[in-house]
């Protein structure tokens, strides 16, 4: 059980920097998930901590020791890997007793622990068998063992569960979720998947272009997104932003118009601002009742409204354009297009006008130029009471629900 | 239809009989399984034919009594053809097996074949899985052009190196070209097995390491990463991971490596400067040390010849289970 610290890290290829500068530093016992797209680095990341690759600048501390010039054998650490990469020519308790025949334990130990590691994983009376003979869940759990029959003071599992299928995936990471608890090891978790991230990890670094991008715990990162990319990365579908412009009063966009004390942020009127809003802070004005600081109304017209069974999807249009040829991420990002969730039980029809409001403490603020946030919420920002305002809000000037 | 097929029917009957032949061939699947099947038994037979022949010359040599060799009657009877010579033997003298390792230690003579052929397998395995290592799995400036050098000097002829090595290997100082600088002066190694397990490794180096580098490119990263992290250093992985699943690749490497050195002559006739099993001579020295000025016994020499052959047999089919095993179960994924 150690602590893990980054220092600097960065990695440059020849043509490209796949790791930059990164900062990490990681308690004992925690598990925190690597995310980001593919390519992002966070591999390379775990494969710099693992010591398969060595970084071009910067330390790795694993516990006190500065493991940076140390081969991987020596770093205590225990990895998973994507691909399993089990020995194929090794049954299930060679494989799994390999890394402990090599440190030259004795007998009995190495039966006691292997023992005990088969134990946990759920691998009673497969230690004879090939890895060819198991199943996809079966080989990934004896890659587990592998890794905890050794003890080690950090876990690196990189994208363990990518190659199964859904259903094994989600009973995987349940379990895994028990592993830890039970192990209380430090556990480093790359995945691409930010369901994994968000439900089983104690903090999620987010990781873009080879830069740390925000490191908080799963709902602080949902919540308050440091920036544009985490804003919409984290969150399935994405949130919808909206690039417009601050005034004094407010913000201007194409289609809309925000209404709050613009003189309480730090981005000075006429710089670029993106609104950010989820899905599920956009409601129908005949619903708005539940919404403490409802913002104006807006009209729309719904585009496809896609039923996903515990909720309705609506792809809103804010002009007359359609969004059926856009993806739900291209329409997170145009102006001109929202998607939101409704309750199942709502009556909507597609292509029908509604009118709906934002929910104003769930309104992001990001400058577009930067993408760093501004501020999370705007409802105590507002400046004078508008119509669609259920209760207008008595503060004024104070930026009380500004983060950073 | 009818007018289609009718003037076909007809003209099978005016078909020559090769002509119906071929018709059938193309157009009746079992006609056509026919004489594939024919055609295999062909090929099989000729090749069967051509491989074993000379052995059966060698065992009729053998059996045959030295005296009836020279004298012999080799004319066999064939009905329709009269008589042509062919090959059988004359008696049967079982003893000539015998009398190989009486007349010479000729088990000496195979017992230096098959050190210097194992040692030389072991050393040819090592440098080589160093390099496919290398090769196969690392990415390094100038790799292209160090595995074309290998294969340059892959194809020198052997007998350039032969007048230089038997010049140093006799204990001669080594003498820079022209120059008369005097480099060193090496150990007298003629007579030794140094003096062709050296030369040996260096010709046969070059093609194991082309088939080691191909089975170890194969290998999947992430396995050598998992061994890394358990507990092995990179050589470790080598051995305890990559070479076991290149099973295959190693034991073809291996099997040529080691007929190739059982069968060689033409270095170690040299460098043993005698055919005598004290100095190193090996098992083509044996055979023709049955030779003297005068006689020739060839028999000897035929039942010398057979039993020299037996260990390879022994060996390739032992091996050929392996490598096929290998490959059958040799289902790679990580």
């Amino acid at each position: 059980m150690a602590r893990v610290r980054l220092n600097d890290v960065t990695k440059r290829y020849e043509d490209i920097v796949a790791v930059n500068e990164m900062n990490l530093d990681i308690e004992d016992g925690e598990f925190i998930c690597l995310v980001g797209p593919s390519g992002c680095g966070k591999s390379t990341t775990m494969e710099t901590i693992a010591g398969l690759t060595k970084p071009s600048d910067g330390t790795v501390h694993i516990g006190d020791t500065d493991v940076t010039k140390l081969p991987p054998k020596d770093r205590g650490v225990s990895m998973v890997f994507q691909n399993i990469a089990l020995f194929p020519h090794m049954d299930v308790y060679e494989n799994i007793s390999f890394g402990l025949r090599l440190r030259k334990y004795d007998t009995d130990e190495i039966d006691r622990r292997v023992d005990r590691a088969s134990d946990i994983v759920q691998l009673e009376g497969m230690l004879d068998r090939m890895p060819n003979e198991l199943s996809g869940g079966q080989q990934q759990r004896v890659a587990i063992a592998r890794a905890i029959v050794r003890e080690p003071d950090v876990f690196l599992m990189d994208e363990p569960l990518a190659n199964l299928d859904a259903k094994l995936r989600v009973h995987m990471r349940t379990e895994l979720q028990r592993l830890h608890k039970q192990l209380d090891t430090t556990i480093i978790y790359v995945t691409h998947d930010q369901a994994e991230a968000m439900t089983m990890s104690d903090r999620i670094a987010v990781i873009n272009g080879g830069k740390l991008q925000q490191i908080d715990p799963p709902l602080v990162c949902y919540n308050e997104p440091a920036n544009l990319f985490v804003a919409g990365f984290i969150g399935s579908p994405s949130m919808n932003l909206v690039r417009g412009e601050l005034a004094a009063n407010g913000l201007r966009t194409d289609h809309f118009d925000l209404e709050f004390a613009a003189d309480g942020l730090e981005s000075a009127v006429g710089d670029g601002v993106t609104m950010g809003i989820r899905p599920e802070d956009i409601y129908l004005t005949k619903n708005a009742d539940s919404v403490d600081s409802a913002s104006e109304v807006i009209e729309a017209r719904t585009d496809v409204l896609e039923p996903m069974g515990d909720e309705i999807f609506v792809y809103l249009s804010l002009d007359d354009t359609s969004s059926e040829m856009m993806t739900s991420e291209e329409v997170s990002t145009a102006s001109n297009q929202l998607l939101m969730s409704v309750d199942p039980d709502t009556v909507i029809d597609a292509d029908e006008s509604v009118s709906v409001v934002f929910d104003r403490s769930k309104i992001h603020l990001f400058e577009t130029a930067s993408g760093t946030a501004i501020t999370h919420g705007i409802a105590d920002l507002s400046s004078r009471p508008t119509a669609a305002e259920a209760e207008p809000t008595p503060t004024e000037a104070e930026s009380g629900g500004q983060h950073e | 239809m009818t007018t289609a097929s009718e003037p076909a029917e007809q003209s099978t009957d005016e078909m020559g009989p090769l002509e119906r032949w071929t018709h059938g061939v193309v157009n009746e699947p079992e006609k056509r399984k026919r004489l594939y099947r024919a055609l295999f038994y062909v090929a099989a037979a000729f090749f069967l034919v051509t491989t074993l022949f000379p052995f059966y010359w060698l065992l009729v040599l053998a059996l045959t009594p030295s005296g009836a060799i020279t004298r012999g009657d080799w004319n066999v009877t064939v009905p329709l053809l009269g008589e042509i010579p062919f090959p059988t033997p004359q008696g049967f003298n079982v003893a000539s097996f015998v009398e190989v390792f009486q007349q010479v230690p000729f088990h000496l003579y195979v017992f230096n074949s098959f050190v210097l052929a194992t040692a030389t397998t072991v050393i040819v395995l090592i440098l080589a899985s160093l390099a496919g290592y290398v090769f196969g799995r690392l990415e390094f400036p100038g790799r292209g052009l160090m595995m074309l050098g290998i294969l340059a000097v892959s194809y020198f002829p052997p007998a350039a190196f032969l007048i230089p090595l038997f010049d140093a290997f006799l204990g001669n100082a080594v003498v820079v070209p022209f120059l008369g600088i005097e480099l060193f002066e090496p150990p007298r190694l003629v007579n030794t097995p140094g003096s062709m397990i050296m030369p040996f490794s260096a010709l046969f180096l070059p093609l194991a390491i082309f088939i080691l580098t191909t089975f170890y490119a194969q290998i999947p990263d992430g396995l050598e990463d998992a061994a890394r992290v358990e507990g092995t250093t990179r050589l470790g992985a080598l051995f305890r991971v990559i070479m076991p699943l290149s099973a295959p690749g190693v034991a073809t490497a291996a099997v040529l490596t080691f007929i190739a050195v059982y069968n060689e002559y033409f270095f170690s006739s040299i460098m043993a400067l005698q055919n005598q099993p004290e100095q190193w001579s090996p098992l083509v020295g044996g055979i023709l040390s049955y030779q003297t000025q005068y006689t020739t016994d060839f028999n000897l020499m035929a039942a010398a010849s057979i039993v020299g052959v037996l260990p390879m047999l022994i060996l390739v089919v032992v091996a050929q289970e392996k490598i096929v095993s290998g490959l059958t179960d040799g289902a790679l994924k990580e």
